[in-house]
């Protein structure tokens, strides 16, 4: 016993020794790195709405999903409905209005995201936050305004197209297209998975990850046409 | 708590079925919106550029069974890269609030009726032609605005300035960008900016000078934030006179006392040559030292004149000129600390960081806005910062075609498409292009839009043809200039197409075409032309502007100067405006160009955009190894000495408040198409006054209480906004202006800047009262 314990203590002591020697290496590239810190001025790359959809940055996407919580990508709730979902959009995709009290508030677009980013439940009012698809625009008020007026100034003929039809499967099991259009909604994670999203529209299997793999964007109603060269 | 998606497969298993059962609810409609016919055959997407702001953001436009029914941003504009604002998201519902003009109107016995419009433009060209004969041409005027197609704008310069023979065209771009003209014509001898929206992502360091730009340009904010992202280092400064969403959103929020922008743009000059930050190479170079007039005058007066006088100084002169301008003397004009004039100075004076300056309304409705702008030139000059990615003195306006309609077309009294009235050679290539005798433009110019009200008013103009634009809201001092469009004698057509205070005082309405119901271009901030074309049918009977203006030059006996067919007129009158651009410094790209891609900017030579003027790596029309202002005679950009000066009403005893106006996120400009958008009335349903807390407290006003807000020319009683979306220091208060229930330009005051004759809405004296 005693001889064996001896044996472990100086396996100890030699990692350590290693670990040491490692650091003492690496310190001065340490320092020396600190030290060389310049900032980037120029011809770096700014983000582009363009630039987050799946084609661009799929793999980010992708990676961000292996975040989210076994909790998250479990969750069922069925507190939205999809008539209260387009009831707070003017046309399919139209960015909706925020349905809760917001306060004027410093820094407002953190605040939005401090919710809206991740998600989770919220005890004031008792439901759980839905995710935005697009958390790297930070200027949520830009394109997402608080109603304080039910009453219109005058009414208005607006009209548009119905909502997309879900369970558009072109054979039975097979996997449906994806009805609407993906700018700014490149993540299908964020309105697909999770308690805070619509029941009916929720997936099954979220855990596949690489969505667009199987589901595709229906870009065209017609049929394939050749066009014969006369 | 991960778990990996192997294990997550299994026990998603068992909930599938559940789940699959929820999705077979096919065609179940559950929109807060009228649907369309179900069976309609899905949505085309158009081109267009936004109807509202000046950035110019390219849209698609959904359109199904000839409707307009969804917006998405055009990922091929480069201007906003496939992102909007919550306006341009929601501005199809322009086209169908329900009050939509859709016929001719006529007043008969004091009330608006509907006639077939072929009457209405008869009459409109019978009143004209009685009241030449009876008046003289100068008492004929057209009013239009930066919401003017370039092709309106073009078909109303040649009927007023080439046929009819008067200098009466002015449009409301004159109270919103004429300072900003001026400013660019005095220090670089051309029109427009030298960079292009890439200085978004190219800068170091972003000012914005009395500019709320997360409201007022949200667009482009958003680029600057996304470049801040990207990049650590990057720095939003936000110098104003009250603290908004931008002051905010910025690293650092600098307040000054209203007008004093002029003594603090000096200090930070005084502080670059005081720490040697020159860029001699450039200044020795590139630039030239000029002085003006001083003690220049408000305006307010009927008749007012001025001109300024130019008299060429050197270096020397001007750094004595600055010894005024001391941070610590500045501070005590400007209330900004010494150390944070210090501060911007050396962010402008850092030789290795990129700086881009953003301004607007604040400078440009400005008493002094011609001397503000140069003063901003002047600090981007001394350090050689400008016509470089990322280097950018950048002038924003607040209209969709402000640049391409107004200042591009030349709709202002004393200019033409290319040039001005008063040059020769400028009247002789109008008059050829227009085939009109040289003799028919007058070399005088007759009034600016302050004075052309007036003139109204006083009976020197008595027939007033306004387009796109909405007077009766947006004149400062407006008591005054609404009763003269109402007084005996006095006849006003109005072309709308909503029920406006305008369209109240008109004697004939024309409903107009609105938008994607006809086709047209605009130009944008960075000099960028974009088409769009007809992508809905007009309603009623509606009829595009242009359009309105051929039949009635016809009615007057120009058939010869305006001969389109209706089928391809906008076309036509592309390529006979692009004669007068046709340089090196100005041409326009082609409409065929245009109508296939997502706008292009001038110059276009070569088939290729011109980014950045006056830099001969970028423009080919300069002609220099550095740099090139060919825009003035020596070739140089030019330096202004402009002091400060007060504002022409400021604060005192018994009106101890200044009163400063603007606009909100969510309306645009008068509201006459907003307010008509669901979503956006909803979020801001009326005007209010931002009150300080502590002047609030004082008075015992609470928020939501109602407040007069009076000046020496009227009042309005609305409610209070305490601790708001906007918050003005102690001694100020904000009113937007979109609301015309409540006329907050009945209490504004008709000053303006007297080289640009822009009156000045964010300055005046008010005093406060609970009721």
């Amino acid at each position: 016993m005693e001889k064996s314990k001896h044996k472990v203590d100086q396996k100890v002591g030699k990692v350590f020794l290693v670990f040491v020697g490692i650091c003492i290496v690496a310190l001065p590239f340490i320092v020396l790195a600190a030290f060389s810190f310049e900032p980037q001025e120029t011809e770096t790359t700014v983000l582009d709405p363009q630039s987050l959809d799946f084609d661009q940055n799929g793999k980010a996407i992708f990676e961000n999903y292996d975040l989210i919580s076994k909790d998250y990508l479990e969750g069922t709730s069925t507190e939205r409905t999809l008539s209260e979902y387009y009831s707070r959009r003017q046309y399919p995709g139209s960015p909706p209005f925020i349905p809760h009290k917001v306060e004027e508030a410093d820094l407002a677009p953190i605040e939005c995201l401090a919710c809206h980013a991740r998600g989770g439940w919220t005890e004031e009012l008792k439901r759980h936050t839905p995710i935005t698809p697009h958390p790297e625009q930070v200027a949520c008020r830009q394109c997402h305004v608080a109603m304080t007026e039910a009453k219109l100034f005058v009414d208005n003929n607006w009209m548009s197209v119905a909502p997309p039809r879900l369970g558009r499967a072109a054979l039975p099991g097979a996997p449906p297209p994806i009805p609407h259009e993906l700018q700014t909604r490149g993540n299908c994670i964020a309105c697909h998975v999770g308690p805070g999203t619509v029941a009916t529209i929720r997936v099954e299997h979220p855990s596949r990850g690489n969505c667009r793999q199987c589901h595709v964007p229906e870009i065209s109603v017609q049929p394939f046409e050749r066009k014969i060269k006369s | 708590m991960n778990i990996s998606r192997r294990q997550f497969i299994k026990s998603a298993a068992a909930q599938s079925a559940v789940a699959a059962a929820a999705v077979l609810f096919p065609g179940v409609s559950f929109g807060a919106w009228k649907n369309l016919d179900p069976s309609s055959g899905g949505i085309e997407w158009k081109k267009t550029p936004c109807r509202f702001c000046g950035t110019g953001c390219g849209l698609l436009v959904g359109v199904s069974e000839n409707r307009a029914v969804a917006v998405k941003g055009d990922p091929n504009c480069s201007v906003n890269k496939g992102l909007c604002c919550v306006k341009g998201y929601h501005s199809i519902q322009i086209l169908y609030g329900k009050d939509r003009v859709t016929e001719a109107l006529v007043r008969k016995n004091g009330k608006l009726v509907e006639v077939p419009i072929e009457e209405a433009l008869d009459l409109v060209a019978e009143k004209m032609k009685e009241t030449i004969k009876d008046y003289g041409k100068d008492a004929v005027a057209i009013y239009g605005s930066g919401q003017w197609s370039i092709p309106d704008g073009y078909a109303a310069s040649k009927l007023f300035k080439g046929c009819i023979g008067t200098n009466n065209v002015e449009a409301n771009a004159r109270l919103c960008m004429a300072s900003a003209v001026t400013g660019f014509l005095t220090s670089f001898g051309l029109d427009e900016p030298m960079g292009c929206y890439d200085d978004i992502d190219h800068a170091d360091i972003f000012i914005t000078w009395g500019n709320n730009m997360a409201e007022m340009h949200p667009v482009l904010f958003s680029r600057m934030l996304a470049n801040r992202q990207s990049k650590r280092h990057v720095k939003i400064i936000d110098f104003a006179t009250r603290t908004t969403r931008t002051s905010q959103a910025a690293d650092k929020s600098i307040l000054f006392r209203p007008q004093t922008d002029l003594a603090v743009a000096n200090a930070i000059c005084h502080e670059i040559i005081r720490n040697d930050w020159v860029n001699w190479d450039f200044v020795t170079n590139h630039v030239s030292f000029h002085k003006g007039k001083t003690n220049i005058g408000y305006g307010t007066e009927d008749h007012f004149k001025f001109t300024d006088k130019e008299e060429t100084v050197d270096f020397e002169s001007y750094k004595e000129f600055l010894q005024d301008y001391t941070p610590e003397k500045v501070e005590k004009i400007s209330g900004v600390p010494a150390k944070d004039i210090k501060y911007m100075a050396s962010l402008y004076g850092d030789p290795d960081k990129k700086i881009t300056s953003f301004w607007c309304m604040g400078m440009n409705q400005h008493t002094r806005g011609t001397w503000i702008n140069n003063l901003v030139y002047n600090i981007h000059l001394l350090v050689g910062k400008i016509s470089t990615p990322g280097n950018s003195p950048f002038s924003l306006t607040g209209q969709p075609s402000a640049c391409g309609t107004v200042r591009e077309v030349g709709t202002l009294t004393h200019k033409l498409p290319h040039g001005v009235v008063m040059n020769e050679k400028d009247r002789e290539l109008a008059a050829k292009i227009w085939t009109v005798p040289v003799e028919n433009i007058d070399p005088k110019p007759t009034y600016h839009t302050v004075e052309m009200f007036r003139a109204l008013d006083r009976g020197d103009i008595r027939f007033m043809w306004v387009q796109v634009t909405n007077p009766m809201v947006t004149m400062p001092n407006l008591n005054r200039y609404r009763n003269g469009a109402q007084k005996d004698g006095r006849f006003m057509v109005v072309s709308e197409i909503y029920p406006t205070p305008t369209y109240d005082v008109a004697d004939v309405v024309l409903p107009s075409a609105l938008w994607v119901e006809r086709e047209g271009f605009f130009g944008n901030s960075e000099r960028r032309t974009q088409h769009n074309e007809q992508i809905i049918p007009t309603p009623g009977n509606t009829m595009c502007n242009t359009w309105q203006l051929i039949e009635v030059a016809r009615r007057l006996g120009y058939e010869k100067q305006f001969p389109w067919s209706r089928e391809t007129y906008i076309e036509d009158i592309w390529n006979e405006y692009t004669q007068f651009h046709d340089n090196p410094k100005h041409r326009m790209a082609p409409y065929n160009e245009l109508k296939a891609r997502s706008g292009i900017q001038w110059p276009f030579i070569d088939g290729l955009e011109t980014k950045w003027r006056y830099n001969p790596k970028y423009d080919p029309a300069a002609e220099s190894d550095s740099f090139d202002f060919y825009g003035k005679p020596d070739h140089r950009a030019w330096i202004w000495l402009r002091p400060y000066e007060p504002a022409a009403e400021s604060p005192d005893g018994e009106y101890p408040f200044w009163l400063n106006t603007g606009r909100v996120l969510e309306h645009w400009h008068t509201g006459s198409m907003t307010r008509r958008v669901p979503i956006l009335h909803k979020a801001v349903p009326e005007s209010y006054v931002e009150i300080n807390p502590d002047d609030a407290a004082n008075l015992g006003i609470t928020n939501g209480s109602k407040v007069k807000v009076s000046s020496r020319r009227g009042s309005v009683v609305m409610k209070a906004s305490i601790n708001g979306r906007g918050r003005p220091p102690k001694g100020m208060v904000f009113v937007p202006f979109f609301d015309e229930s409540y006329l907050i330009n009945e209490v504004t005051l008709d000053a303006f800047c007297p080289i640009s004759k822009q009156p000045d809405y964010k300055k005046c004296a008010v005093k406060l009262e609970r009721v």
